[in-house]
């Protein structure tokens, strides 16, 4: 199998004759080596969890970021080289700006999901002047969640630029474990505290480190108060809660 | 020699509209900025433009006017920024709306004036919402009034000459306290404590240096913005119609109320009146004493 | 020395009064249009006639457009202008719906019109528009707009050759402006007029305009757009419209929230 591949994985944008794009399905590999990253939708809003790996104890644990605003009604959580995923947010926020600028609305949840994806076809062998600005595809997925007209929604993107809405998601190292636990426990009238406490709960199992509040991060989003990252606080309680 | 030097100029920039379109943010790039602004092919794009249009009555003949004539204030005191100002827009001597909105809600801890140019100022204090909102997403912070002002400051500069007319203050709250800035399309960049700016500037000026100081109280300092509009409403043909009187205070902007200019003169009036009769009665009565 | 025998053309000096060559892609097609909101209903209209200087070019020239089931827009000042600005304001409708799978809300289209005036603040679109319909909250809308793009939200404005004729009217009959309530009575509440009388109000400063206006006159077009829930019998009943009037639903544009679009028309005097 893999003699075969060599012919065909040097290139970013040369089809394999299977018509496989061996640089792309890298990436997404890339994914599965990522942390942990959860992402339910209740009715009344959305969670993102996000397993941090902090691999020694001098590392300042806040100042690694696996979960960022998009806009005030739009969030997202990534797995993978989150170095990519940085260049992703910031293309969404000023898509979402510059739909706020433009049209006096919030964007959709999907058409921000959608301006993220558009990019993510943007590698290739440059000429001049042309529009790729990627030597490699985007090595991250990202969970986008959000709440428009439309309701509650969580999207998932990969590097091949496809994205998908789901009702409850797991991407990264543990994802078959966790996908597998989020499917047997979730139901679709869940209130958030225990979609909240389902994502620590799949975290939980995942993890290979203890869960603690320097660990992971949540955040939620709902119609009153729209993206917010928990407070380590909050997320401490929500933790014990879990435990007891 | 202008005519060697017009004729050795290169063709002006000129951008295909077609291709703009199919992008659905029209005036924006991929990264937010701007682009895509048409300039007609000819030698000098702003002579052009003040041939056909009208932006400060310098040339009332032009077919497009464009909505202008102003009475705006600002200044700085312990309690934060006054902000105040008039509600008319004048095309020609013909009054096009006495229901203007010249302060701009840039976002809730931001204001902004307008005078000059209608639409330059709402463009451009829209547009540097936008900027400001991308400084916080991405700094996590709110920006200063320092800095959002230097924004539009050098959005404007970019277009020096080709014709833009704003003059604009910047007013916020930020880690530095209240703070004021004064912004125009001829590039200037100044930061103060009070500024008015619009033909009724000069009557407003008189009102507002007669009454101003650092440590007025909330109530005496919108008292002083109010009094001002309604002077200059009252003497600058090209001011009137409401007063919009704004409050920055260290958590945002509140919207205090919207008075109507010619009922306030007359209110002002009669309160006068009864003053200087009850200063005569009290004198009578003195002497009376004496 | 040869190449410089010659002096190149630009340097000559003019002999006799020079030509005025300069570019004025501009021309004024008179006209007036003009808009009134209701509570839960907007009317959008303009007159027929296109002229330029004293010639009239046309009798029928569309002023007047159906953008969505929500929105409608008139255009005044240069025609060429005008239609050229509603094709590309469509087309950007169009894109938007497929973008974003929803048509555009009264309130987007207001602002993207900004936007669209503003890209040419500097080779201006020789066009007043006052855009109409009803706002996603269900309410009648008013928005006018300058040639550059500088917008507001009002409850009736008149624009073009008869502004200045037709705007104090409606100051007065809209705006309740230099008017007092009888004593004991309610305070005036602008933008809660009923129809028949939003309607009358129209008919009344078009058929003054035409009167004391040369550019002004041959016909009416009145766009009438509704909150979804309200009745064609609301249009069509005994004493709701003047006689003489021409009354077309308009169809369905996309997949709206069953808002609905009248065309109601009348000749003016053609003199």
């Amino acid at each position: 199998m893999f003699l075969t591949r060599s012919e065909y994985d040097r290139g970013v944008n040369t089809f394999s004759p299977e018509g496989r794009l061996f640089q792309v399905e890298y990436a997404m590999e890339a994914i599965k080596l990522g942390s942990t990253t959860v992402g339910i939708t209740t009715p009344h809003g959305v969670i993102l969890a996000v397993e941090k790996r902090v691999p020694s104890p001098l590392i300042e644990s806040s100042s690694i970021e696996k979960i960022m605003e998009i806009d005030a009604h739009v969030g997202c959580a990534m797995s993978g080289l989150t170095a990519d995923a940085r260049t992703m947010v910031d293309h969404a926020r000023v898509t979402s700006q510059m739909h706020a600028f433009t049209y006096d609305e919030k964007i959709g949840v999907e058409s921000c999901t959608q301006a993220v994806c558009d990019l993510a076809l943007r590698f290739g062998e440059s000429v001049e002047d042309d529009d790729a600005l990627m030597s490699r595809p985007f090595g991250v997925a990202l969970l986008i969640a959000g709440i428009d007209e439309k309701g509650p929604q969580l999207y998932h993107t990969d590097p091949s630029g496809t994205f998908t809405r789901y009702d409850a998601k797991a991407i990264g190292s543990g994802s078959d474990a966790a996908q597998q636990s989020l499917q047997d426990a979730y139901h679709r009238q869940m209130t958030l505290e225990e979609a909240a406490g389902l994502a620590l709960k799949v975290l939980k199992q995942v993890m290979e480190e203890k869960l603690d509040e320097n660990n992971v991060q949540l955040a939620r989003v709902t119609p009153e108060k729209g993206f917010q990252i928990l407070a380590e606080a909050e997320l401490k309680e929500r933790i014990e809660a879990i435990a007891a | 020699m202008n005519a060697v030097l017009q004729s050795l100029q290169p063709p002006a920039r000129h951008t295909n509209e077609d291709e703009e379109d199919a992008w659905g943010y029209g005036n924006l790039d991929q990264r937010g900025g701007v682009r895509g602004m048409m300039v007609p092919r000819v030698p000098d794009p702003a002579a052009f433009l003040n041939l056909h249009t009208d932006s400060i009555s310098s040339n009332p003949a032009a077919k497009i006017k464009l909505a202008h004539g102003t009475t705006t204030l600002a200044f700085r005191f312990k309690g934060g920024i006054i902000v105040a100002v008039d509600s008319r827009a004048t095309a020609g001597s013909y009054i096009a709306s006495g229901t203007v909105k010249k302060v701009i809600e840039i976002n809730p801890y931001l204001l902004g004036t307008m005078a000059g140019g209608a639409a330059d100022c709402q463009y451009w204090e829209t547009y540097l919402g936008m900027q400001c909102r991308l400084h916080e997403l991405r700094n996590k912070e709110r920006i200063s009034v320092a800095a959002a002002s230097k924004i539009l400051s050098n959005i404007v500069y970019q277009y020096k000459g080709m014709g833009l007319s704003m003059g604009t203050m910047i007013c916020g709250w930020d880690k530095t306290g209240p703070a004021l800035f004064y912004v125009d399309s001829d590039g200037s960049r100044l930061k103060g404590d009070l500024f008015s700016v619009g033909s009724g500037s000069t009557f407003a000026y008189g009102v507002l240096d007669q009454g101003y100081s650092y440590d007025l109280s909330d109530e005496e300092a919108q008292e002083l913005g109010r009094r001002s509009i309604i002077a200059a409403g009252h003497r600058d043909a090209f001011s009137g119609n409401t007063c919009n009187l704004f409050h920055v205070r260290e958590n945002g902007w509140e919207f205090i109320a919207n008075y109507d200019v010619n009922e306030l003169w007359y209110e002002y009036e009669a309160k006068k009146k009864a003053g200087a009769s009850q200063a005569q009665a009290q004198k009578d009565e003195g002497m009376a004493v004496e | 020395m040869a190449l410089f025998d010659q002096r190149p053309a630009y340097a000559h000096e003019p002999t006799v009064a020079p030509i005025e060559h300069r570019f004025s892609p501009y021309s004024d097609n008179g006209g007036t249009i003009l808009a009134i909101a209701g509570a839960d209903f907007a009317v959008i209209a303009g007159d027929t006639r296109q002229s330029e200087g004293y010639s009239i070019q046309t009798r029928y020239a569309r002023k007047v457009w159906q953008l969505t089931d929500n929105a409608t827009l008139a255009t005044n000042g240069f025609a060429a202008d005008g239609k050229n600005f509603v094709k590309r304001v469509k087309q950007r409708l169009e894109w938007y719906e497929h973008a974003h799978h929803k048509p555009m809300g009264l309130k987007a289209i207001a602002r993207m019109i900004q936007t669209m005036l503003y890209g040419r603040r500097f080779f201006p679109y020789y066009v007043y528009n006052i855009l109409g319909g009803i706002e996603e909250d269900g309410t009648g809308a008013v928005y006018s707009f300058d040639p550059v793009g500088s917008y507001e939200r009002e409850a009736c404005r008149a624009a073009g050759a008869a502004q200045s004729l037709v705007q104090p009217f409606l100051d007065n009959q809209i705006y309740f402006k230099n008017q007092t309530p009888a004593p004991g009575a309610e305070a005036f509440v602008p933008g809660r007029l009923p129809m028949a009388t939003v309607l009358g109000l129209v008919v009344d400063s078009f058929t003054s305009a035409t009167e004391r206006h040369i550019e002004v006159g041959d016909g009416l077009e009145m766009y009438v757009v509704m909150k979804e829930g309200r009745q064609t019998t609301d249009l069509t009943d005994e004493g709701q419209l003047p006689a003489g009037m021409k009354v077309e639903e308009l169809g369905s544009m996309g997949e709206g929230r069953g808002e609905k679009t009248f065309l109601v028309s009348m000749p003016l005097k053609r003199d």
